[in-house]
């Protein structure tokens, strides 16, 4: 009996004195925040797309119908829907009724895109639509 | 910032009656206690389409815009002056609006369905709706058979 209280104290005492030393290592050779992470914004973020006019801060006007052209089709002289257009809501809206305004006032035609703008730049590809379409 | 803008279609005539054309334009304007602007000068060119005024056919036009403040009862007065003059052959009359700051919103749009905002408004609507699919009438009858012809 006496042999097992010995051997137990030994044991706390070996086991206290091995955690005082660890605790006094790490205390004194790291100070407590250098190695913490740190809070930082999310480095693979993707940058926050815009549409076109927005990015160029261009408003459509109906007196600038050369720009309202690039968005009406050469073919049937209709305007391209927002998948294919890549425009915001509000600046698809605004250049639908612009155009409209446009077609009304006799600057730019109904039915066929103004042979003087066919050659124009395109500013989006109507075989490739944001999201598939059935035409 | 002009109020409105008057977007006008003047028959192809000499440089001379264009100038008498657009000072009568102006005075009705004038004698009406409104303020011109702005004119602005489109150009001569060829029409999308023909355009037939005033019993005859016109192909080619001169675009003018004049940008105009004046008071909205005399709009009405102006736009049925330039009914009957000749040289007129198309006017449209738009209320200029002031542009708003908005921020494009591009990127929610093109957010998959479920994590659009329109979306999720459309499921809420549909779930205080009837589901067709598991929605199974009750007679209500109070009988335990049902008293007509199915
Ligand atoms: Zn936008």
């Amino acid at each position: 009996m006496s042999l097992l209280r010995t051997f137990l104290k030994r044991q706390i005492f070996a086991n206290t004195h091995r955690v005082t030393v660890s605790t006094t290592r790490f205390a004194s050779e790291l100070k407590p925040d250098e190695d913490a992470p740190v809070e930082i914004e999310n480095p693979f973020k993707k940058e926050r797309r815009e549409c076109i006019l927005c990015k160029l801060n261009i408003t459509p006007d109906y007196k600038n119908y050369r720009l309202l052209s690039q968005f009406q089709s050469p073919y049937t002289g209709r305007i391209y829907g927002r998948h294919i257009t890549g425009l915001c809501k509000s600046k698809q809206e605004k250049v639908e009724t612009e155009i409209k305004k446009a077609q009304n006032c006799g600057y730019m035609p109904y039915y066929y895109k103004d042979k003087a703008f066919l050659k124009d730049p395109k500013l989006f590809d109507p075989e490739n639509p944001i999201r598939s379409h059935r035409f | 910032m002009p109020a409105y803008e008057f977007a006008l279609m003047l028959r192809a005539m000499p440089k001379p009656e264009l100038k008498t054309a657009l000072k009568r334009i102006s005075h009705a304007i004038f004698d009406r206690g409104g303020i011109i602007r702005n004119i602005e000068n489109l150009g001569f060119r060829s029409m999308p389409y023909k355009t037939s005024a005033h019993g005859l056919v016109h192909r080619e036009a001169n675009y003018v815009v004049f940008k105009v403040d004046t008071a909205a009862l005399s709009v009405t007065d102006l736009k049925e002056e330039y009914s009957r003059d000749v040289d007129i052959i198309r006017q449209r009359v738009f209320r200029v609006q002031d542009d708003f700051e908005h921020s494009c919103t591009l990127e929610e749009e093109l957010l998959p369905p479920a994590y659009r905002e329109e979306v999720q408004k459309m499921i809420e609507i549909g779930k205080t709706q009837v589901n067709r699919f598991t929605y199974k009438f009750k007679y209500n009858s109070g009988l335990d058979y049902y008293p007509f012809q199915k």
